[in-house]
């Protein structure tokens, strides 16, 4: 959503910090006096909401496309379905040996031994829980759903690439997709594409193909015009263009769209239970109906390695790591990390581990040549395909092994499934602890502190307030901030946003999804910004903390829904704290890259001045690195709204419990409604969080 | 990527397809609640063993999506629908007003009833904390004990989870004139985490539920009596006996009557069921065991089910 278009019209007079307290000042001042000369709830005028029956509309197209284009949509899905079972039932039938080595060998190539230690593990972790046909599963529809987006997002991506007209078309389409909550689109897709990983496929398209379109015309338009001229002037074609130097040159931000596609793809990755998409997501579900934490733990982190290894996978080759620079003597550490070189025991460990990779690096290499070369006397281009591809032949030679052996070795030598005593369980330890926490009183008096604060210090007012104003004073006051932000534009954006979700009768909820969203980003940020700090000033923090907001980012919430209930009830704080623990990660990450960016020159002129490191923080480093963290706020903010979508399973309230609502009777216009709602907030959001950056750094003279 | 896919796709052609399942591949959905589960395990075994069927078994979420799932023919059937949480029957059920496009086949045999329970150490026992309360008119007097930091000054009652189901717990306090405020925790398992994690810390809390369900085998509950059921007062009464059924796609009667006359030759009693479900819940065992075990030891009442053959 990268959209700073919107320019500031603002004179100069209102920009003093006086100016704008006072301005703040009045504001609040105004409201009070309008909250108590109104006194009682207000709602949105009943002659706009009986004359706009949105929702009635939508079923009425959904009617037409049912009847309609049915026989497309199945087409569709029948030809998705094939690709999809003969994925699976080859991850089925194989030996867990193939997929360990498929995944394992190009991490050893791309990322080194770290990488290949974290992907074995984390394809054993598959088999140890006992899932490794359900994460087979969810792997063929991530396969083919990813593999999908990739080509049509760089296709609609080139496209809009190469016409302003289009890319404006698309944008506001790309948002809808992104934050439309997946409850809206499931149910239907069930009739329109069947029951099963079809459905969940297209699903998963509809939500992670647009980074793949965004960041493929991003790159593309990127490509310095200077070069492009230098092509037209050697009389390149169009064609010759876009694919020898357009696509090439955008290859490292079109990689950066495959990472971020697989990433959101695994999101959804349990949401398409709901559809019988089975996997790893089936065993969540099963998991938390029963109230079995450890059990979805276990298919949770399941997910979790799927993700790191793809993320990590993709980065590598997108960005191979750098060889750290040596001295001389000095021996370069594959596994451990290069700081330890001055001790001896690392050093030996180091030393043997580079005796195997040389030895194996060598025979690979010659054999990768030998067949080289026999190929190069067939086909030039081909041979040297080859040679540049050691992992891939010593990779397929190593499958093709496994597969012959499997089929025609004595039943005791073939590789299998992945054995049953290497199984492992942590169902009930964690069950213990869980149960063993929900009735600590010291820990249950934590929670319930926490949760009287959060619901007596913040929901409550703020939604009193939001709620006890009257529709056109909110409206007029959100729309001048928009317009003093960012522009007229924006301005109208939000006023006409807020006009739709009144006059469709959402009037009370959007108040209400705002005042959660406004708490949970508080929260976010009153936590976020100083772990942020932390992790900027210390290397351990930092080593500490970035596993674990992996792990937040990409664990599935429903996991942690029910120790949430368990310990804060169902209430609308529990909805709270899961929002936070699903939204801070991108504050906690752009604080930490924020302030590490700030120049060096900065800490030490602050030190000459005799300046406190506090000082320094608050006063130097942290103004500076504003426009990084609101990056980062802007991230949370419409993470907050997605996550909406996911609370009203524990008791939160608003537009995301009307979708969800809406789903359980099957009604699409009323689910629809209420999702364009939240889209709507969160294109206002992040226009204005945008905004606001770019003001920012225009204020501190970067560019 | 790139590799991956190029390793998965060399390797594709060196797969060989497995043959497909010689006809009678019929799909259905897993219910996510044991008492369904179980129910619909024992029609697919014997589908199976005695009826040269192949099931799938399809796990999602109960509800609306089973429905779709049937009326786009993509299931076949599906077990235990209690009607009063299906929010689609009436859109889709002939039997109750629908267009037809999912079949009525038979009951389950199983009654569903629905209601409000306190947990027991709160009326019986030593530490009881309100003996006395044995039906809706009492909940005024223990009102204090149920209050919460949302509820204000009154109880809280945890009603039904989900809008959709239609319980009019408000319309049942206001007309009962309770001071409680009604509370909606949005998903089943959000319920009964918060019933379970009170009952851990032997809190009072007044909630609804319905049996047969496998929280009473895990709590042990009382029920709060309210005026009994009637049509001219509803919501203001108690709730209607749920008479479950099972049902299916329309066109199965065609396709495959002998599944049909199966299921509605199918039966299976309260008592029957709650049997399996303590298996399955509190002793820990495979829905798959105890619905062979079960099947095992009643071969005389499942053979009755099955179709004549002619």
């Amino acid at each position: 959503m990268a959209d700073v278009s919107f320019e500031r019209t603002s004179g100069p007079a209102l920009n003093g910090p006086w100016a704008r307290a006072g301005g703040a000042l009045a504001i609040l001042i105004a409201s009070l006096v309008i909250l108590f000369t109104f006194g009682e709830e207000q709602t949105f005028p009943e002659a706009a909401t009986s004359r706009f029956p949105f929702a009635v509309w939508v079923n009425g197209a959904e009617d037409w496309l049912q009847a309609n284009l049915r026989w497309l949509t199945r087409a569709i899905s029948s030809g998705v379905g094939w690709a999809l079972e003969t994925v699976e039932e080859f991850l089925w039938t194989v030996s867990w040996w193939v997929v360990l080595v498929a995944l394992v060998v190009p991490s050893l190539a791309y990322g080194g031994l770290r990488l290949a230690l974290i992907t074995l593990l984390g394809v054993m972790m598959w088999g140890a829980f006992g899932m490794w046909y359900e994460a087979m599963s969810t792997l063929s529809m991530m396969g083919i759903s990813v593999g999908l987006s990739i080509i049509f997002g760089v296709l609609i991506g080139v496209a809009s690439a190469q016409s302003d007209r289009f890319e404006a078309a698309v944008r506001p389409i790309l948002d809808t997709m992104q934050v439309m909550p997946a409850f809206v689109y499931l149910l239907p897709a069930i009739f329109f594409f069947g029951i099963g990983p079809t459905a969940a496929t297209m699903a998963v398209m509809i939500y992670a193909m647009p980074p793949m379109i965004r960041l493929t015309n991003l790159g593309i338009r990127q490509v310095p015009e200077s070069m492009v001229e230098a092509a037209r002037s050697y009389g390149c074609t169009p064609r010759q263009m876009l694919f020898k130097v357009q696509i090439p040159q955008a290859l490292p931000s079109i990689m950066l769209g495959v990472n971020q596609t697989i990433m959101m793809a695994l999101a959804l990755a349990v949401l398409a239970v709901f559809v019988g998409g089975g996997g790893l997501g089936e065993q969540v579900w099963k998991a938390i109906v029963k109230l079995k934490v450890g059990w979805s733990l276990e298919g949770g982190l399941c997910i979790v390695a799927m993700a790191i290894i793809f993320d990590r996978l993709s980065q590598a080759m997108s960005a191979p790591p750098v060889t750290p620079k040596l001295n001389r003597g000095e021996v370069l550490f594959r596994l451990l990390p290069q700081s330890w070189e001055p001790y001896a025991p690392a050093r030996w460990i180091e030393q043997a581990i580079n005796v195997v990779w040389n030895a194996v690096a060598t025979i690979s290499g010659a054999i990768t040549g030998g067949i080289a070369s026999a190929v190069g006397a067939i086909s030039r281009p081909l041979g040297e395909f080859i040679r540049g591809r050691p992992y891939l032949v010593m990779g397929l030679i190593l499958i093709a092994i496994i597969m012959i052996l499997q089929e025609f070795a004595p039943r005791s030598w073939r590789p299998g499934d992945y054995p049953g005593d290497w199984e492992i369980s942590i169902r009930k330890p964690v069950d213990e602890a869980i149960g063993a926490l929900t009735v600590y009183p010291p820990f249950y008096t934590m929670t319930q502190w926490m949760r009287a604060v959060t619901f007596l210090y913040f929901l409550k007012p703020i939604d009193f307030f939001l709620t006890h104003l009257p529709w056109w004073y909110i409206t007029a006051l959100f729309t001048a901030v928009a317009w003093y932000v960012a522009g007229w534009r924006l301005g109208l954006l939000t006023a006409l946003s807020l006009m739709f979700c009144g006059a469709s009768g959402l009037w009370g909820l959007t108040m209400y999804t705002i005042t959660g969203t406004t708490v949970s980003v508080l929260f976010c940020l009153l936590i976020g910004i100083p772990f942020g700090v932390w992790a900027a000033y210390s290397r351990v923090a930092d080593a500490i903390l970035r596993p674990i907001l992996d792990t937040m980012q990409t664990i599935p919430s429903f996991v942690y829904l029910v120790p949430a209930l368990f310990f804060f009830g169902g209430n609308p704080t529990t909805a709270v704290i899961a929002t936070v623990i699903y939204a801070i990660p991108p504050v906690i990450r752009a604080t930490a890259l924020g302030l590490r960016q700030v120049p060096v020159e900065v800490d030490e002129v602050a030190r000459s001045f005799g300046t406190t490191p506090l000082q320094a923080l608050t006063k130097l480093k942290l103004p500076l690195a504003m426009p990084s963290i609101m990056l980062g706020v802007n991230q949370t903010v419409i993470m907050a709204l997605a996550m909406q979508t996911v609370t009203p399973l524990v008791a939160g309230l608003g537009l995301g419990k009307e979708v969800y609502d809406a789903m359980n009777i099957a009604n699409t216009g009323k689910g629809l409604t209420a999702g364009l709602g939240i889209v709507l907030m969160a294109v206002v959001l992040d226009r204005l969080s945008l905004a606001m950056t770019a003001n920012q750094r225009a204020a501190l003279g970067l560019k | 990527m790139k590799t991956t896919f190029a390793l998965v796709g060399a390797a594709l052609g060196l797969a060989v397809a497995a043959p497909a399942s010689a006809g009678g591949l019929l799909k259905a959905p897993v219910a996510d609640w044991t008492g369904g589960a179980v129910t619909c395990e024992i029609i697919h075994q014997i589908l199976e063993s005695e009826m040269d069927y192949k099931v799938k078994r399809i796990t999602m979420p109960s509800g609306p999506g089973v429905n779709e799932g049937l009326r786009a023919g993509d299931l076949d059937f599906a077990c235990e629908t209690w009607p009063s949480y299906s929010t689609t029957k009436e859109k889709y059920v002939t039997e109750y007003g629908g267009d037809g496009s999912v079949k009525y086949f038979a009951p389950v045999g199983v009654i569903g009833q629905s209601g409000y329970f306190v947990p027991r150490y709160m009326v019986e026992g030593d530490g009881a904390v309100a003996p006395d309360l044995k039906t809706y008119a009492d909940l005024n007097k223990y009102k204090d004990l149920f209050k919460t930091l949302e509820s204000g000054d009154k109880g809280r009652l945890i009603g039904c989870p989900v809008a959709a189901w239609e319980c009019k717990d408000a319309e049942r306090v206001e007309g009962l004139s309770l001071d409680y405020q009604v509370v909606e925790l949005g998903s089943e398992t959000a319920h009964w985490a918060e019933m379970k994690a009170a009952y851990a810390r032997k809190e009072p809390f007044l909630a609804y539920a319905w049996t047969p369900h496998w929280i009473f085998a895990e709590l042990d509950l009382v029920e709060v009596g309210l005026p009994p059921h009637s049509e001219e007062a509803w919501p203001v009464s108690d709730w209607p006996e749920d008479v479950t059924y099972n049902y299916g796609r329309p066109d199965l009667s065609d396709d495959h009557p002998q599944v049909v006359q199966l299921i509605e030759n199918f039966r299976l009693s309260n008592d029957e069921q709650a049997g399996l479900i303590l298996a399955i819940d509190i002793e820990g065992k495979d829905i798959e065991d105890v619905a062979s075990a079960w099947l095992a030891d009643n071969k005389s009442t499942w053979t009755n089910w099955l179709p004549k053959t002619n």
